[in-house]
C-alpha cells in the first residue's frame, strides 16, 4: 500500500529535505538538507523511519494537506502545530489518519521550522545520493522546487519492521496515535538563546575587545537570513589584521564577519567556499537551535572547546541511537 | 613569495585546524600559485586513493584541502589518537609521507568551445573599449590563454580560473544583471569564468558555450574539476547551434 497525501495550502516555503549531500561539496554543490536535523531525525524516528529518510521542512505555518490514502506521520519542530479537527496534535510520536483526514500547520510562536515525516519517507528521486531540495540550482526533492497547492506527495515503500508494527497497532477507521513519544525537551538545553561556539582558525585576526564583545553581548536575528545563512544585528567585530583572505572550503554552522564586520551564521544551503575570515564555528548539537531562530531573536554566543563539542556531539549521537532503540523495543520481541 | 607550510619536505607536520565537528583544513601555503595547485591535487589524489574509514569527500581550494568525515566511523577505527582531530590528523600526516614522485598528477586538459559576441556576449565590446582592443583582439587574446581551474565555488560547477592575459581586465558591472544564461562567459577583474547555471552576476559577459558545464546526470556533474587545464576556442553560431542540439 502506497501512503499519499495532497497539498492544499503549501505555506510560505516547503520543500522535501534528508541529512544532506555530501558527497559532490568538491564540485560546489552545497550540503543542503534538514535545517534542524534533530527535529528531521526525531520525526523520521517516531514513524520507525531511518533518520536519512526524507521529511517535508515547512517554514512557520498556513499551510495543510490531505490524505488521500490513510497514513502514519509525525511531526518534530518548532514552527508550527498540527491540527486535526481542531484538535492539537502531539509532535515526535507516530499519527495515524484515515484516507480523506485534512491537517493543518498552525502557528507556534517558538521557531520557524517544522518537520513532517512519513512511514517510508517521502518518495523523491535521488539526485546525487540526496533526495534534498537545492532550490537555486533548481534540483532535488519534488521537482527541483518548492512545494505548491495541488503537488501530491507519495510514501515510499515501508521497509522498516518497527513502521509496520506501528502501522498494524494503529490502523484504524479513524485517528488514533499510541501513548508514548520522543522528548525532544530532554535534547535541548534549556537556555536556547545561548549558542555555543567554536573558536575559528581566523580568530587571530580580530581585536581582543571585539573577541569579548563577540562572546558577550546579544545579537539580532536580521531580516536577511534564509536557508544560506542569517545575518546578525549587533556591534560590529573589529580586525587587526587587514589582508585578503583566500576562499577557502565552509560548512553549515561557520560565522563569517562580512568587510563591515557584521556576523553571519552559514546554514544548509551555504556555499561550499568562502573568503570571509571565521570568528568561530556552532557547535553540531548547537546548530538546531539555529534553525528555529527567527529575525528579532536575540542570541549570545558562549566558547567551548573542540573536543568538548566533539564530547557534546556524541553524547547527542548516544541519546539518538538509544531512542531508536527504545522505540524498537516497543515494537519487536528479541 | 609563497611561503608553503609543511608537507614539502614530508618532515614538518601539516598545518591543520578544525572546520567543524565533522571537518578539518590542511592549509598548504598563503598565496595562490600553479606549483602549490599541483601539490593540493597530488595531496588530495593520493588521499582519495588511501581513505581513512569514516573519510566522505574532500573540497581543495586555493592554498588549502578540507577533508570531511563521519565522526562516529573515524572514533571507530584504530587510528592513534583520542578525538577525531588527532586521529584524522594522524591519518593526513601518513599520507603526507608517501612518495609522490611516482604519482606525478597529470592535468586534465579541457577544450570550451565559445560563440563570442553578438546575443551570447553582449559584454564583448564594453571589453574591448575597456582595454583599446578590437572585439576580434579581445577573442584572440582569450582564446590564446591557458588556463588554470584553482577551485569550484560559488555555484554548483563554477570554476574559478587563474591565468587571464591582464590585457583583458576589465571592472565587474556597477549594476549586476538579474538573470545570466548558463554557458556565459565573463570577466571580472582579472579573472575570467562560466556560469553553469542561471544565476544574477556581474561579469562582463562576452560570449557563451554551449556545452552543459553543470550537469546531475552526468558521473561527475560539474564538467570542470580543481587542478584541471582549460582553453577556449571559438566557434560560429552555426557549430553552437550543432553541439546544443547533442
Amino acid at each position: 500500500m502506497s501512503m499519499k497525501i495532497s497539498i492544499i495550502k503549501p505555506g510560505l516555503l516547503s520543500t522535501v529535505q534528508d541529512m544532506g549531500r555530501y558527497r559532490y561539496l568538491s564540485q560546489a554543490v552545497p550540503v543542503s538538507g534538514a535545517m534542524d536535523e534533530l527535529a528531521h531525525r526525531l520525526s523520521n524516528k517516531a514513524v520507525g523511519n531511518d533518520d536519512n529518510h526524507a521529511t517535508i521542512e515547512f517554514t512557520y505555518a498556513d499551510a495543510s494537506f490531505k490524505a488521500e490514502t490513510p497514513i502514519l506521520i509525525s511531526y518534530s519542530g518548532d514552527g508550527a502545530c498540527l491540527v486535526y479537527n481542531n484538535e492539537l496534535m502531539p509532535a515526535e510520536k507516530p499519527l495515524f489518519f484515515p484516507a480523506g483526514s485534512i491537517i493543518k500547520l498552525i502557528h507556534n510562536a517558538i521557531g520557524v521550522r517544522t518537520y513532517l515525516a512519513i512511514a517510508g519517507g517521502w518518495d523523491v528521486p535521488d539526485v546525487m545520493g540526496s533526495k534534498s531540495t537545492y532550490l537555486t540550482a533548481a534540483f532535488g526533492g519534488f521537482k527541483g522546487r518548492a512545494l505548491q497547492k495541488a503537488d501530491v506527495l507519495m510514501g515510499g515503500a515501508i521497509n522498516s519492521e518497527v513502521s509496520i508494527r506501528i502501522l498494524e497497532r494503529l490502523i484504524n477507521r479513524s485517528l488514533t496515535y499510541p501513548n508514548w513519544r520522543i522528548s525532544r525537551e530532554s535534547l535541548l538545553p534549556e537556555k536556547r538563546q545561548s549558542i555555543r561556539v567554536v573558536l575559528a582558525n581566523e580568530i587571530s585576526w580580530f581585536d581582543a575587545t571585539s573577541i569579548i564583545s563577540f562572546l558577550t553581548n546579544f545579537y539580532t536575528i536580521d531580516r536577511r537570513s534564509n536557508r544560506m545563512g542569517y545575518h546578525l544585528l549587533g556591534k560590529p567585530l573589529v580586525r587587526k589584521v587587514k589582508k585578503e583572505m583566500l576562499s577557502t572550503a565552509v560548512t553549515p554552522g561557520v560565522i563569517q564577519v562580512t568587510g563591515s564586520g557584521d556576523l553571519v551564521i552559514l546554514m544548509a544551503d551555504c556555499q561550499t567556499t568562502g573568503g570571509y575570515p571565521r570568528i568561530a564555528h556552532v557547535a553540531a548539537v548547537d546548530l538546531p537551535l539555529c534553525a528555529q531562530l527567527k529575525p528579532g531573536d536575540a542570541i549570545r554566543f558562549s566558547e567551548i572547546s573542540r573536543d568538548e563539542a566533539e564530547a557534546l556531539y556524541f553524547e547527542r549521537e548516544r541519546d539518538l541511537s538509544l531512542i531508536t532503540t527504545a522505540i524498537s523495543l516497543k515494537y519487536i520481541k528479541t | 613569495m609563497n611561503e608553503q607550510l609543511g608537507y614539502l619536505g614530508a618532515k614538518i607536520p601539516l598545518k591543520i585546524y578544525g572546520l567543524s565537528e565533522k571537518s578539518v583544513t590542511i592549509t598548504f601555503g598563503t598565496a595562490i600559485d600553479n606549483d602549490l595547485l599541483g601539490l593540493i591535487t597530488n595531496f588530495n589524489q593520493l588521499l582519495l586513493q588511501n581513505p581513512f574509514s569514516g573519510l566522505i569527500t574532500t573540497v581543495s581550494a586555493y592554498t588549502t584541502l578540507t577533508v570531511f568525515f563521519d565522526p562516529l566511523c573515524v572514533m571507530l577505527s584504530d587510528l592513534p589518537g583520542e578525538v577525531c582531530f588527532e586521529k584524522v590528523s594522524s591519518h593526513l600526516n601518513k599520507i603526507a609521507q608517501i612518495e609522490r614522485g611516482k604519482s606525478k598528477v597529470i592535468a586534465n586538459k579541457m577544450v570550451i568551445p565559445v560563440c563570442y559576441g553578438g546575443d551570447f556576449g553582449r559584454d564583448l565590446l564594453t571589453v574591448a573599449h575597456a582595454n583599446n582592443l578590437t572585439e576580434t583582439e579581445v577573442i584572440d587574446i582569450h582564446t590564446a590563454g591557458q588556463y588554470t581551474i584553482f577551485m569550484i565555488g560559488f555555484v554548483p560547477g563554477f570554476a574559478y580560473m587563474g591565468g587571464m592575459d591582464t590585457r583583458l581586465s576589465t571592472h565587474r558591472k556597477e549594476v549586476p544583471n538579474a538573470k545570466i544564461p548558463a554557458g556565459s562567459v565573463g570577466i571580472a577583474g582579472n579573472q575570467t569564468g562560466i556560469y553553469p547555471m542561471e544565476t544574477p552576476g556581474g561579469w562582463q559577459i562576452i560570449g557563451r558555450t554551449p556545452l552543459k558545464m553543470f550537469d546531475v546526470n552526468r558521473l561527475q556533474p560539474s564538467l570542470l574539476k580543481g587542478g584541471d587545464m582549460v582553453v577556449f576556442k571559438a566557434i560560429g553560431i552555426k557549430e553552437f547551434n550543432a553541439y546544443a542540439e547533442l
